[in-house]
């Protein structure tokens, strides 16, 4: 995986360390979840810097992908076993309380960090690779979309599956339900119902100026607190006189208006895998072995700074004032989202690796 | 294609079974045996050329090359080929001295 934004009026500047006493009182109530190795769920009271709660998942084996959070935030859905399991776990009591289990028969079914739950809560949308496990051969099948009803319990079947591209990463659903984006090498939306093609927008075919053909990681699916799913680009501007000059652009989905919008902001200087946009779109935000801050509307880099370890997941405080980062290793870091200064370091129970666990915030009201 | 030249016969009947659509689209088989299609080097070197932008330390990387297979000819792949390579080693920055070596099976 080596590949490789809200300027707030208060800040609570050159505090490390942070204790309970300082953190805003705007960010009180955000909490947030991860994951780690081999079989760990944790949730994070920001606030106080601590770890609420530390649940382990029944049959996880090793490993702990995707996290999406249910719309009445009360349900993580997590991809587990090797990519072929996804479990519902209750976040208050650690409960399982759905599982669906992809893989059948001969029939070993993958799914490549891509999920998503319907508005209404009731169904959850999966992104399946299926191989047929034969005595002598494997057998590639066509790629699908499974659906599943979310109330179907510790021994879930897909209810409907229709036919989905190769190669997709991310399923995003949008606000109204009715649809769904699928991120792959392009852009795809899909009725959420019927499974039909809704339309197709380029991002390896993407049709910028002056651009080469891009490139971008995009396996954590964050979309809170804005509505719209951010990640880094990497190009060139090919045009005379700079040809060939490699270029870090900014892709954003607004999930409700359907704009697609690609910004450079910087001559590629530095990796960043994954961004999160802050809660009044000023500034977003993205980390890997540096964390950095852009300028959305002024189109360019801000701030950068090094990190104490390269992460991979961030996301952001629902007052915007700070910065969490995770993934990787066995901890989450809080920054200052206009100096990026250290705050604090949670470190989490058994120091079991996150490695490409979503970071989400259950943002407080 | 246009860039390569044929320099026998049957590398211009391949020439010519693409060009009239002929030849069937190599699907990757990106869930069992071939993983990641990427082919960028692995921690040797970043795409600047030098180490600075490659994941600090290694080990915050390790797991999540092995656990979505991303570079199975660097790191055991755990989704499917070596499962039980980290077994037991949640840690890779403090489990690396447990983290052996693999060989194919006989």
């Amino acid at each position: 995986m080596s590949l490789a934004r809200s300027l707030m009026a208060f800040v609570v500047a050159g505090a490390l360390a942070a204790s309970p006493g300082v953190a805003s009182r705007a960010q009180a109530g955000d909490l947030l979840v991860t994951g780690a190795k081999p079989d760990r769920l944790f949730v994070i009271d920001a606030a106080t810097r601590t770890v609420r709660s530390d649940y382990r998942i029944a049959d996880a084996n090793g490993q702990v992908f995707s996290i999406v959070i249910s719309p009445d935030q009360k349900t993580a859905y997590v991809l587990v076993d090797k990519m072929e399991r996804i479990v519902g776990i209750d976040l208050a009591t650690g409960r399982e309380t759905f599982r669906a289990d992809l893989s059948s028969g001969d029939e070993k079914v993958k799914s490549f960090f891509a999920l998503a739950v319907t508005p209404d809560g009731r169904e959850l949308l999966v992104y399946e690779l299926p191989t047929r496990m034969k005595l002598s051969e494997y057998v590639v099948e066509e790629p699908r979309f499974a659906v599943f009803r979310t109330d179907a319990g510790l021994a879930a079947k897909a209810v409907r599956s229709f036919p989905a591209p190769r190669r997709v990463h991310l399923l995003l659903m949008r606000p109204d339900g009715r649809s769904f984006y699928a991120v792959g090498f392009d852009l795809y939306e899909y009725d959420t119902h019927t499974g039909k093609l809704l339309g197709t927008r380029g991002i390896q075919k993407w049709a910028v100026p002056d651009h080469a053909q891009p490139d971008l990681l995009a396996f954590w699916p964050v979309t809170e607190p804005t509505g719209v799913f951010t990640s880094p680009i990497y190009t060139e501007i090919n045009k005379p006189g700079a040809a060939g000059a490699p270029t870090t652009a900014l892709m954003s989905l607004d999930l409700k208006s359907g704009e697609l919008a690609y910004e450079d902001f910087e001559p590629m200087n530095a990796l960043i895998f994954s961004t999160v946009l802050s809660p009044d779109r000023s500034h977003a935000y993205g980390v890997y072995t540096t964390l950095s801050s852009i300028d959305v509307p002024g189109h360019r880099l801000e701030k950068r700074v090094n990190l104490d370890h390269t992460y991979y997941a961030i996301n952001v405080s629902s007052d915007g004032r700070e910065v969490y980062v995770g993934g990787t290793t066995c901890d989450v870091g809080f920054y200052d989202a206009k100096t990026l200064g250290k705050k604090a370091v949670v470190k989490l129970p058994g120091c079991g690796d996150q490695t490409l666990a979503t970071l989400r915030v259950i943002h407080g009201k | 294609m246009s860039e390569l030249k044929p320099t026998n016969h049957k590398a211009e009947l391949l020439l010519e079974a693409v060009a009239d659509g002929h030849v069937a689209e190599v699907l990757a088989m990106e869930s069992v045996a071939g993983c990641a299609t990427t082919f960028d080097p692995g921690w040797e070197v970043d795409p600047f050329g030098g180490v600075a932008s490659l994941c600090q330390p290694m080990e915050a990387d390790l797991y999540g090359c092995s656990d979505p297979c991303w570079w199975p000819a660097q790191v055991p792949d755990t989704m499917n080929t070596y499962p039980d390579w980290d077994k037991g080693l949640p840690s890779a920055a403090g489990d690396w001295r447990d983290l052996n070596s693999v060989y194919p099976k006989k």
